[in-house]
């Protein structure tokens, strides 16, 4: 039997659970920092969002031996679309949950914008009762009833899928930029799958291009390190990289940067395009869109069209309560409750 | 139109939509169906409902249709209830009166309304009018109020005894509604003393198209050696002595003297100008004394104010003739546009004290003085004189003026009604505010956009219930405009 503690009666007590308590931790996790940081670099960030170095890291890395390509503006007349979408929840029944859904799509030519479409706020009810008939798996089902996350990936991404799929067989020889990888999803319907949008993108020549801002595959950060060595728009292959660490990715995966600093952004992009010159589609994005800090504009600007405003959230609500007849109850914030509401 | 909250003890901040228009100055109605009571409330200012998220919105907005041309499909029609909420108002409103449920109206608030169960709507001036019982026998219509334009009237018993401002800026519409109060009280018999220092009121005999007014025969119009002419036997050694130590500031000795003067002419019954002068000549006096005398003696002469030896036919001014030829009803207009100041000085000293002693004597009836930029004619510590002593005896005293700042903190203590026209200069306002009738927030907010002939009547007239007011216009003769370089060459 173990040592008993009585912290009433034994003010030493404390000291005891601390002996057991500091071995017991050092041992789940090692907590050595002084051998292991000395002399790394560092940068300081929350976790919550990805940060990066501006000038990458630059610490030797043994594997980099992907080979740097420039690019050159094509001043070859393309369309250019950036599609984007967003969606949040907005209400809560007892069986389901109401999601509203926002897509842009912003055009450019010429390095020009010329239009940008706004679709939406348009709502959703996912319930058992309304995916009862949807021709989704009953694990997925489960998961986006339980999930509000997966439940708002699953309608931006259908919303996504479906507006892609339109443009890539209404446009040819266009460049469709996507935010975010080229990446199946089970969440697709099966009409309108990232496989078929890239597959009528081949028939109708256009090029898509899924553009990342950052990426969870940590080594891509190390890996784009020599484009921070030149000025100019560039890219490098590491597709075999992405597809040794994911599955599902279509196209080929590469690290670009599009602006024209030592220090722009370096974007993950998954391309797709049916002439395999991926220098001369990257070359077309930048003789057709415009690019701001490093970034096509038409995917600046179809994300800023497709956030939801603070104005439409009441709004939505609004209408929910006009149109629905529901009841409206009262709401309380658990974790407020629970941990007080001491602003920090 | 909804109550979003309560900013003091006397304001409610009510948010409303486009559809439930109403403007600054408009009374509303909140009623609390629950309770039963209503509570009287008027906007005297209009925001928009402002918050940072909805700026930061707008302008995220503004930038993207400015970037692209913008196509949409909005099935649930969001954005019209966006811009609905983007255009939503609060109005700034002050609590004016409560009414209970048994329909008793009290200026004492000491209730809440209900935001939820409260209807809020838009109170014609006729309710208010019911409400407050403003009623009269003598109407004075002065144009339009309210949202639906309705007749907009004061009434000739509320301006009887009480003292009046008519105060704005310049060409704000000021002298327009003093003739229109002018016009009305001659009609109703009233007998008013103009101040006229832009010669202007004279054209109240007259219509635009230069025929005579109705009025025609009740406007007398004098001026210094034009009619407006006394006896020194006829003012009296009170105002003459008055005027000299007002107006001519004559030293104390001097106007010892002066007495013994004229008492000596008034036993030998010789007492006019030509008498008076050799008097002084040969009076045996100081020489210092004699020279005093003798430089406001061509001071009295030259003002044109005094007529020589009475005479049947020519006997001077005397007030209660004009008012006993005239009892329909007459409007003195005393030009002093082309007076000196100082004959300006004496012509006020002089009718004022005279007037007072008529009154005094019961010989004339209660006057309404209307007194234009009084403050470059009548000395400082004599205005609460003439607010405090005067209407005692019966002269009910209007002062209009563009500088709110000339009139004192007393006269304003004291006065029952302000008729206040548009001010925008920061200082005017400031002024006008700490001492109006009204609070400050009210005057400050609605009297800086009113337009030209708008005004805001506070006081007794309007049961002290703050109303806009859009003066009707008038066919008298305008007169008294500025004489322009440009108009005259082009004529």
């Amino acid at each position: 039997m173990h040592t008993q503690i009585n912290l009433v009666q034994d003010v030493l007590g404390w000291n005891q659970l601390k002996s057991f308590l500091e071995p017991a931790i050092h041992q789940c996790i090692p907590s050595e920092l002084s051998s292991f940081l000395k002399g790394r670099q560092i940068i300081f960030g929350s976790g919550e969002s990805k940060i990066v170095p501006i000038q990458g890291w630059t610490s030797n890395n043994k594997n980099v031996n992907a080979q740097v390509m420039t690019i050159q503006p094509v001043k070859e007349e393309t369309t250019v679309l950036g599609v984007d979408s967003s969606s949040m929840q907005i209400a809560e029944t007892e069986e389901g949950a109401i999601y509203a859904v926002k897509s842009g799509i912003a055009t450019a030519i010429l390095g020009k914008i010329l239009a940008h479409f706004k679709m939406g706020p348009m709502l959703f009810y996912l319930s058992e009762d309304t995916l009862k008939h949807s021709e989704l798996d009953q694990r997925i089902i489960k998961l986006v009833l339980l999930d509000s996350e997966s439940a708002k990936r699953l309608i931006r991404i259908r919303v996504e899928r479906a507006i892609q799929l339109e443009l890539s067989h209404h446009f040819s020889g266009s460049i469709l930029l996507v935010d975010g990888s080229l990446r199946s999803s089970v969440f697709e319907h099966r009409m309108h799958t990232l496989k078929k949008v890239v597959e009528d993108c081949s028939l109708y020549n256009n090029t898509i291009v899924g553009l990342s801002k950052s990426t969870k595959i940590r080594i891509l950060d190390k890996i784009s390190h020599p484009l921070t060595k030149i000025k100019g728009p560039g890219f490098m292959d590491v597709d075999l990289i992405i597809k040794s660490l994911t599955r599902n990715t279509i196209g080929d995966s590469l690290m670009v940067k599009f602006g024209s600093s030592y220090t722009s952004p370096i974007l993950r992009a998954d391309i797709s395009t049916s002439d395999r010159d991926r220098s001369r589609s990257f070359g077309k994005i930048l003789g057709n869109d415009s690019i701001a800090r490093g970034y096509p504009e038409t995917l600046q600007l179809a994300h800023h069209i497709s956030t939801f405003t603070t104005t439409e959230i009441s709004c939505l609500k609004s209408h929910i309560l006009n149109k629905y007849d529901v009841i409206e109850l009262v709401p309380e914030d658990i974790r407020k409750k629970l941990l007080g509401s001491i602003p920090v | 139109m909804k109550i979003l909250y309560k900013n003091s003890t006397d304001e409610l901040i009510l948010i409303a939509m486009e559809s439930d228009a109403a403007r600054k100055g408009d009374y509303l109605l909140i009623h609390d169906e629950k309770v039963k009571k209503k509570m009287i409330v008027q906007i005297y200012n209009e925001e928009y409902l402002s918050s940072q998220s909805l700026i930061e919105d707008i302008v995220k907005d503004e930038v993207v249709v400015a970037s692209s041309v913008e196509n949409s499909h909005d099935p649930l029609d969001i954005g019209r209830l966006s811009r609905m909420i983007r255009d939503a108002r609060l109005f700034r409103t002050k609590i004016r009166a409560s009414i209970d449920s048994e329909s008793r109206f009290s200026n004492e608030i000491t209730w809440l309304p209900s935001r939820v169960d409260s209807k809020i709507g838009r109170m014609r001036i006729s309710e208010i009018n019911n409400l407050v019982k403003r009623t009269g026998l003598y109407s004075i219509p002065l144009g339009n109020s309210g949202w639906d334009d309705e007749q907009f009237e004061i009434f000739a018993e509320d301006l009887d005894g009480k003292l009046n401002i008519v105060t704005g800026k310049k060409e704000s519409g000021k002298s327009h509604l003093t003739k229109l109060l002018i016009k009305s009280l001659v009609e109703y018999g009233a007998f008013v003393i103009v101040m006229d220092l832009n010669n202007e009121y004279g054209g109240l005999a007259w219509n635009g198209d230069g025929t005579p007014s109705p009025l025609n025969k009740q406007i007398t119009i004098l001026e210094p050696g034009g009619g407006l002419g006394f006896s020194l036997d006829y003012c009296g050694k009170a105002s003459i002595s008055n005027m000299l130590k007002n107006a001519l500031d004559m030293p104390a000795a001097s106007l010892r003297e002066f007495i013994r003067i004229w008492d000596w002419l008034e036993n030998k019954n010789t007492l006019d100008i030509e008498a008076l002068g050799n008097a002084i000549n040969t009076w045996n006096t100081n020489e210092l004394v004699r020279d005093a005398l003798i430089s406001r003696y061509h001071a009295i002469c030259s003002s044109g104010l005094f007529v020589g030896t009475p005479s049947i036919n020519h006997e001077g001014l005397r007030f209660e003739s004009l008012t006993a030829r005239n009892n329909q009803g007459l409007a003195l207009i005393l030009n002093m546009g082309k007076a000196m100041p100082v004959v300006r000085r004496m012509i006020v000293e002089l009718v004022l004290t005279k007037v007072v002693e008529l009154l005094g004597r019961s010989v004339i009836p209660p006057i309404f003085l209307f007194a234009e930029e009084a403050h470059l004619y009548v000395r400082d510590t004599y205005w609460e004189d003439i607010i405090t002593r005067m209407r005692h005896f019966g002269i009910y005293a209007t002062f209009i003026t563009n500088q709110p700042d000339a009139i004192s903190d007393g006269i304003y203590r004291q006065v029952d009604n302000i008729f206040l026209f548009n001010f925008t200069n920061e200082t005017d306002l400031d002024k006008i505010s700490k001492v109006s009738l009204a609070d400050g927030d009210t005057v400050k907010s609605i009297v800086r956009t009113l337009p030209q002939r708008q005004c805001l009547v506070i006081g007794k007239v309007v049961r002290d219930l703050p109303m806009v007011a859009k003066v009707t216009a008038s066919n008298l003769m305008a007169l008294g405009q500025t004489k322009t370089f440009f108009k005259v060459k082009s004529n």
